[in-house]
């Protein structure tokens, strides 16, 4: 056995890449639960893999057929096809949950500061990745949803002018989404994109193994090693970390299998009710969106009346996600040595995401597309008031901030009433809410200075131990 | 080793704040539905009461069938649902002269819809899946006289809806009770509930035990796998929490090491 193992590992790097990537690399100590997700994602994405493997031999990419063979091939008449669709159903949202948490995982710690900028940068092009590959997926079942959520987002490139209407009929092979339509985002959603999504993932772990794990402290631990050159504050992610993320996974497996056995629906969010009407090229339902985990883009697209600008509106997001590196320059890492102000900007990057979803899953009022507009204000200004948190500010600085971002967000609001766009009663309505935020920020930087001012002690250890202290 | 610093503003305080934040932004949610909605009539599916079950499927396959396909739906399955012999199953149920194993499509002849009814009715394989089965019992029992219509009728839960009402013969024809209310936001009257105009076939109680059977049979069909999620889900979320408390041992056994140890790395002192 042993001289089996030997010959492979003289001709295969098998032992020492499993000492340099797992028994013999140290990751910080103190990861919390918020640790868990990166880990966990990568466990839905095998499963992803899998189910997806079963669901594509039985599935028929044809108009005629498709809608059909999901609920009556896949579903009835095939074994087990009910449970490897709903995994497959139930793991795409959990993908984004997780994806999204451990996003945000990054953000709260500082995790794309240097030197992880471009481990950062390429986990946003995982994410758009990923976001692709739901897309396509999701016309695949042939439901009304699928189509015309489908013909929503290919007419989006219709916006660029001039070009636009021949390149979303090249996209879709077809003047509407139809069999060519179908055929080729079915070849990318098997093999295109999940090529590239796997080769981004391991891009990802090459380059967090290179530069190390950040941690909630935001210590860098590689700083203070030992006489054996191994960081003082490290354990080796084998066995350390390799336990603990199977506890992960398990606790994780339990809330995902009672989706998977007992909602598979998940309340309508998980798998939209009118997709189970077979798609209809005739009869546009009356409200298309999409599923939950792109509402909030929805409300930013929809706060917009104008396409093009509209799809600027929330492309301008990832933009900001990818430029965050650039945007806090600080150099405090962990939140938890951040100022108060800092704090709550970060709260209120969550809050106001979670409440453009809420918005987008509502019908498209006009109520609902102003308040989109507002709160996507107001998670730009999220972003974009970093920078004010780089360094402590004078009084002067702070007014000047102040008066610079509410004007900006008024000559946005100033474009909007002059071309009409929605009604000045209902702007009026709810303007105050990106005014008040951003005074709020400001105000409270002027009057209590202290509360924007980062902790004036970093830690030069890490100062806790994982779950126990 | 000295005790680290505690945090500057404590999470409780940051807490406080951004509830007061998001309470005051809270008030801003709006309704947006913009039309009154007839209230559903409450009703509990019962997969166990195989004579409902058999019921329903025969009036959703004598009747319903009629116009409607379940086009995802074999015959040869409905034995199962209905657990009866196949033998049973041919001489009670029937097939509707097709193959045991084919699916169950409509009965109506081919030409007809262009003919005259112009659209396709709803396939019913999942329509217990799209709509609720509250939604289902409310629509079959809440069609109205609405000579305006040219079926004669109108539904309480579906306005304007295609369907003639078949039910007539049994349940007796029913008139609106009408409110004001908003329909796509304007105001109109709106019906929100129906009352007996004449007298069917069947009495209300029968008709009642009717719809209910339909409704039981149709989720019963757009959810095939319930019984093996019921009997399946209890022993693998076990499996997992059985492995969770067993890896959370392990974690605890390995980590014990880690957090005890004096002469561990970060132990040493700055």
């Amino acid at each position: 056995m042993r001289r089996v193992f030997g010959w492979f590992d003289d001709r295969l790097p098998i032992s020492s890449t499993w000492r340099s990537q797992l028994t013999g690399y140290p990751a910080p100590k103190n990861f919390n639960l918020w640790y868990f997700f990166g880990s966990l994602a990568m466990v839905v994405l095998v499963l992803q893999l899998a189910t997806g493997l079963f669901l594509a031999i039985h599935y028929q990419p044809n108009p005629d057929l498709a809608y059909w063979s999901v609920l009556r091939g896949i579903e009835r008449d095939s074994r087990w096809g009910w449970l490897i669709r709903d995994i497959h159903i139930v793991g795409a949202s959990a993908f984004f949950l997780l994806v999204y948490l451990h996003m945000y995982r990054g953000i709260m710690y500082g995790s794309y500061k240097k030197p992880r900028e471009l481990l950062w940068l390429i986990g946003i092009f995982i994410y758009l990745a990923l976001a692709a590959e739901a897309f396509l997926g999701y016309l695949l079942p042939w439901g009304q949803m699928s189509y015309w959520g489908s013909a929503v987002v290919t007419n989006f490139v219709t916006a660029v002018p001039v070009i636009g209407k021949p390149i979303a009929t090249w996209l879709r092979g077809s003047f509407v989404v139809d069999l060519p339509t179908l055929n080729r985002f079915f070849v990318f959603h098997v093999f295109l994109v999940p090529v590239l999504l796997l080769a981004l993932v391991l891009v990802h772990l090459i380059a967090l193994h290179h530069v190390g794990s950040n941690n909630p402290d935001g210590v860098e631990i590689h700083d203070n090693v030992n006489e054996s050159s191994w960081p003082r504050d490290g354990i080796p992610f084998h066995p350390y970390y390799t336990v603990k993320d199977l506890f992960g996974v398990s606790v994780f497996l339990v809330v995902f299998f009672w989706f998977v056995f007992y909602n598979p629906g998940g309340w309508g969010l998980l798998l939209d009710k009118l997709n189970y009407t077979p798609a209809n090229i005739l009869h546009t339902p009356a409200d298309i969106h999409p599923l939950w985990f792109f509402l909030p883009f929805y409300a930013m697209l929809r706060g917009v009346p104008d396409k093009l600008y509209g799809i600027m509106a929330f492309g301008g997001s990832f933009v900001l996600l990818a430029c965050l590196p650039l945007l806090d320059r600080n150099p405090v890492r962990s939140i938890r040595y951040r100022s108060v102000l800092y704090k709550i900007n970060i709260l209120m990057m969550a809050f106001s995401f979670l409440w453009l979803g809420y918005i987008a899953h509502g019908f498209a009022t006009e109520h609902n597309m102003v308040d989109g507009l507002h709160v996507t204000e107001v998670f730009y200004s999220t972003f974009l008031l970093l920078p004010f948190f780089n360094r402590r500010r004078s009084a002067r600085v702070k007014i000047v901030w102040l008066l610079a971002a509410e004007a900006v967000v008024w000559l946005v609001d100033l474009w909007m009433y002059s071309i009409h766009a929605h009604g000045w009663d209902l702007m009026l309505q709810t303007d105050w809410i990106p005014t008040l935020y951003i005074l709020l920020l400001f105000g409270l930087a002027i009057v209590f200075p202290a509360l924007a001012h980062d902790r004036r002690e970093l830690p030069q250890r890490l100062t806790a131990g994982g779950l126990f202290h | 080793m000295t005790k680290h610093n505690a945090p500057l503003v404590n999470y409780r305080v940051l807490l406080a704040l951004t509830a007061g934040l998001v309470a005051s932004f809270g008030g801003v949610a709006r309704s947006s539905v913009a039309t009154t909605q007839a209230p559903l009539r409450p009703i509990t599916v019962n997969l166990q009461d195989k004579a409902a079950l058999r019921n329903g499927a025969l009036y959703t396959l004598h009747m319903c069938v009629a116009c409607h396909s379940l086009q995802g739906v074999r015959y040869s399955s409905l034995r199962k649902i209905l657990r009866m012999s196949r033998t049973r199953y041919e001489k009670v149920i029937g097939t509707n002269g097709s193959h045991y194993h084919d699916t169950i499509t409509s009965t109506m002849p081919s030409g007809v819809i262009d003919a005259f009814v112009k659209i396709l009715p709803p396939d019913l394989t999942v329509i217990a899946r799209r709509r609720s089965p509250a939604w289902l019992y409310t629509y079959l029992t809440s069609f109205y006289v609405d000579p305006s219509r040219p079926s004669g009728v109108n539904n309480t839960v579906r306005y304007n809806v295609a369907m003639p009402d078949v039910f007539a013969p049994m349940q007796g024809l029913q008139k609106p009770v009408m409110v004001a209310g908003l329909r796509f936001g304007s105001p109109a009257q709106v019906a929100v509930g129906v009352q007996p105009l004449t007298q069917g076939s069947m009495s209300r109680a029968q008709f009642d035990r009717t719809a209910r059977d339909i409704v039981d049979f149709l989720y019963a069909v757009g959810h095939p796998h319930e019984q093996e999620r019921a009997r399946l889900g209890p022993w693998i979320l076990g499996l997992f929490l059985a492995l969770s408390v067993l890896t959370y041992l392990i974690y605890r056994l390995y980590w014990r090491r880690v957090i005890t140890s004096e002469e561990r790395w970060w132990r040493v002192g700055k």
